[in-house]
């Protein structure tokens, strides 16, 4: 005998969640829908395959997605063993007082603005870069790869630390009956058990990573070409986004960046799935 | 010995890696502090013109980050009005009323919200402002409006997630009493439940505050332009604090100007250092302040 | 201290003129009472003289508020055309095809140009046109080949949205190919950071915003100045101009027409450009 105002309420409060659902979705559908004509003509995979060149007409992503791949796989490898290792100081080597102030200045540091990062990068690292290694102007892959990464660690370093603190404690406590050092039962225990948390963090990670748009922006020098090697300059699907905003509303140009769009926002629902199925599969496990 | 040797290395890598982050980030906050420190004085907010007037809006201000400051500070408000009772309702169904597959479903559209990239927002929203000014009315173009809705958008699911895990968090006892009294579901939300999960939805609010303080990406297409002084309406154009050093970064044009784009950083980077240590003892204190109230 | 001598510069010149001659108020006044709001966007180049003009509009008016954008050429066109702003910033003449799609009205109130630039460090401080769109294509792609140093030359190009691209594309390059490994920047401002950190870079720049962090090519034997410019010497030479959709009135029309005055090519001269009646 549900009274009225409380299936009304009820009623609001779903409202609500499928019209957050509603905007999940519309932003694909909208996309997809302003690009439309592009990829009629141009078939989706002609414009994921083609270079960029609209002074020939050709309107494809490939250089993009290839500056993506490359800033964002380069900086996952700038990342990961700086945020395992942080993990690892957090949650067993370091001594029992400094972990809680390690892990709250880690926290402070997610808080630090994409476009600071930039910023520094800018007039600190990138001729840093140029006079080091004595080739090209310094804004290239190695740049953004090495800002980002140090960008993404102290969240990566927050998932790693999630995935050991989900660790049942029976576990540790184990190790530690059977006189396990904390170096033995990081690699011993804690470790194997965490894997699948620590792939989730990698995954995310990457999301982020992929998604992020100022430092590449500021720091890779955006050329439309695929880079031949990491001191060459490069351009991401976000950048691509970002610079020809500008350009002509109905122009192919235009309608190549929702392609961007389109190809950003699948491979970030892709990333999200395969980090939800990883989760299903692993709590069969344990 | 050959164990020894493997923990050894864990341990050295460990601190190794520990410093290299703490030294990166020591050596960003440094250089910025550096740079920028001659430019804290009120001269970097007002420029030229007097604080007083310029708080009372008598006086313009055309050399400071008062324009931006302030445009920031208005987005903000407006992005967290759109999100929270959207948010919180959401985050609400979810943790009470939402059951099985319903609420693996909507869970999975709001993993997918939070991934998405921020640039791929920004270019929702500018593509809805040119369809609604094409469609709808002369007046809607890239402004704050849009911006601000674009930018809820993106703090949505830090709002849904903690307002679900807070209210999921509650031990089951609690829960129960006040159904077990009588209570109608509804009651029970809004007498015992939301109080109780109070701390953590703030400290999630705080959270999205901050991102929405520190976002570029989404207002650099949806309305923030170089100059504009204070906001006057909804509907027109703004500046902002990150889209403003954003600009500096690639075309200062004399050196006092990049001095205040060190200032701007490191004003940027206490905004949201403060929110986020707001967050952290939000959490901490309204927790000690309801679990040990008499 | 510099804005307040140029209100007050501007607020003589105002006096003076109105004493010399009855029928001519002074450039300010006319804003008097007016209020709302205006739109600007569009080259990059135009928006140095476009802030200037707007901030002695908006200190003798606060009920007007001006909003400044960059974006390019393209979207200024684009922009106004759509009635997303009232103004749109051209360095480039619109082309027939735009000026009829969108019934644009023209308005020039600058001459400028398009200057290749390095870093004040290089050496190689003069280049042939030949050399020039060689560098550019591609094929030139070391500083030793032209007497400098033995590095790799950084190109930086604009976005395709940039009129100062299509004035050098057309004028300094001959239509010639970019590589498509050039840096590319937003706007005049960025390219000119860009090159003042590279002291390995080439790129372009309009000839109002040079100034002593980048260093202008000698062209062919002419050094592209303000002065080769005005005299026809330095070929590769635009307009700079601001554009409406249909006949401006209003608010519009006057800060348009104020660009015209002592005070407004006043502003445009101390930019660098050379003001057009």
């Amino acid at each position: 005998m549900k009274n009225l105002r409380e299936q009304a309420a009820e009623r609001a409060f779903l409202l609500s969640a499928l019209a957050s659902c509603a905007i999940t979705a519309g932003i694909l559908v909208f996309m997809v829908l302003m690009g439309l004509p592009l990829l009629r003509e141009g078939g989706f995979l002609a414009l994921l395959l083609n270079s960029w060149e609209p002074y020939r007409g050709a309107f494809g992503v490939l250089p993009m997605v290839a500056g993506t791949l490359a800033i964002s796989l380069l900086s996952l490898l700038v990342a990961f063993p700086l945020s395992l290792g942080c993990s690892f100081l957090t949650s067993g080597i370091a001594p029992k007082p400094l972990r809680g102030p390690l892990r709250r200045i880690i926290e402070l540091m997610t808080g630090i603005p994409t476009v600071i990062y930039g910023f520094v990068g800018i007039f600190l690292l990138v001729p840093l870069i140029r006079e080091f290694f004595r080739h090209g102007s310094g804004m290239c892959v190695l740049t953004a790869a090495l800002v980002l990464g140090v960008m993404i660690s102290p969240t990566m370093t927050l998932f790693f630390c999630d995935a050991f603190d989900r660790i049942p404690s029976s576990y540790l406590k184990a190790a530690d009956a059977l006189g396990a050092g904390r170096a033995q039962k990081l690699i011993h225990v804690m470790l194997p058990t965490a894997k699948k948390g620590i792939l989730n963090g990698v995954i995310l990670a990457l999301g982020r990573a992929v998604g992020d748009t100022l430092i590449a922006l500021m720091l890779a020098g955006n050329s439309a070409r695929v880079p031949e090697s990491v001191m060459d300059p490069a351009r991401t699907l976000t950048a691509h986004i970002a610079l020809v905003i500008a350009a002509d509303y109905e122009s192919p140009e235009f309608r190549s960046i929702f392609t961007c769009g389109v190809v950003l926002y699948l491979s970030t629902m892709v990333m999200t799935f395969l980090v939800r199925y990883l989760a299903r599969r692993g709590e069969g496990n344990i | 010995m050959k164990r020894g040797i493997l923990e050894k290395l864990t341990v050295w890598f460990s601190w190794a890696a520990g410093l290299t982050l703490l030294s990166a980030v020591s050596v960003l906050l440094g250089y910025l502090l550096l740079k920028g420190h001659e430019a804290l004085n009120p001269a970097l907010i007002f420029g030229e013109t007097p604080p007083l007037r310029a708080l009372l809006l008598r006086e313009r201000v055309f050399d400071g980050l008062f324009p931006a400051v302030a445009g920031t500070l208005v987005l903000i408000t407006l992005s967290i009005a759109w999100a929270i009772p959207v948010g919180i309702s959401t985050g609400i169904y979810l943790a009470e009323y939402a059951g099985g597959r319903v609420k693996r479903a909507l869970d999975a559209f709001f993993d997918v919200l939070a991934g998405i990239p921020s640039i791929v927002v920004g270019l929702f929203g500018f593509a809805s402002a040119v369809f609604l000014h094409r469609h709808f009315s002369e007046r809607i173009g890239p402004c704050l409006l849009i911006s601000s809705i674009a930018l809820s958008f993106l703090v949505l699911p830090y709002i849904i997630r903690t307002t679900q895990a807070a209210l999921e968090g509650i031990p089951r006892d609690i829960r129960l009493t006040a159904l077990a009294l009588g209570a109608t579901r509804l009651q029970n939300i809004f007498l015992v439940l939301l109080p109780k999960s109070l701390s953590g939805i703030m400290s999630g609010i705080v959270l999205a505050i901050g991102r929405c303080a520190e976002d570029t990406a989404v207002i650099m297409l949806t309305g923030a332009v170089a100059s504009a002084g204070l906001p006057r309406s909804l509907l027109s154009q703004y500046e902002a604090l990150p889209f403003h050093i954003y600009y500096i970064s690639s075309q200062y044009s004399d050196p006092a100007e990049l001095t205040r784009g060190y200032g701007a950083s490191i004003l940027l980077l206490f905004l949201c250092a403060a929110l986020f240590s707001a967050a952290y003892g939000i959490r901490k204190g309204l927790t000690h302040f309801t679990l040990y109230r008499p | 201290m510099k804005k307040v001598s140029l209100l007050q510069t501007a607020l003589a010149v105002s006096v003076l003129v109105l004493a010399c001659s009855p029928a001519f108020c002074g450039s300010l006044d006319t804003f008097k009472g007016e209020k709302g709001v205006l739109k600007i966007s569009g080259g990059t180049a135009h928006i140095p003289v476009m802030k200037d003009a707007a901030q002695q509009v908006m200190a003798a008016n606060p009920g007007i508020q001006i909003t400044i954008a960059g974006g390019g050429s393209g979207v200024g066109i684009k922009q106004v055309g759509e009635g997303l702003v009232d103004i749109g910033n051209t360095g480039r003449k619109p082309t027939g095809d735009e000026i009829a799609r969108y019934n644009l009205k023209l308005f020039q109130w600058a001459v400028d140009g398009v200057a290749p630039v390095v870093n004040p460090k290089n050496k190689v401080k003069k280049l042939t046109k030949t050399q020039l769109m060689d560098i550019f294509a591609g094929k030139i792609d070391n500083w030793k080949a032209l007497g400098g140093t033995d590095r790799k030359i950084n190109l930086y190009t604009r976005d395709e949205a940039s009129g100062t691209r299509e004035v050098f594309w057309e004028k300094g390059l001959d239509k010639g190919a970019i590589s498509p490994s050039a840096h590319v920047v937003v706007s005049n401002g960025a390219m000119k950071t860009a090159v003042a950190q590279d002291p390995y870079g080439i790129g372009y720049v309009s000839v109002g915003h040079i100034d002593r962090t980048v260093a202008p090519v000698a062209l062919d034997g002419v050094v592209p100045t303000i002065e080769t410019v005005r005299k026809g010497t330095y070929k590769i030479a635009r307009g700079l101009f601001s554009n409406t959709k249909g006949e401006p009135a209003g608010l519009k029309k006057k800060f348009l027409d104020f660009l015209y005055t002592p005070d407004g090519m006043k502003i445009i001269e101390k930019h660098g450009f050379i003001p057009v009646r």
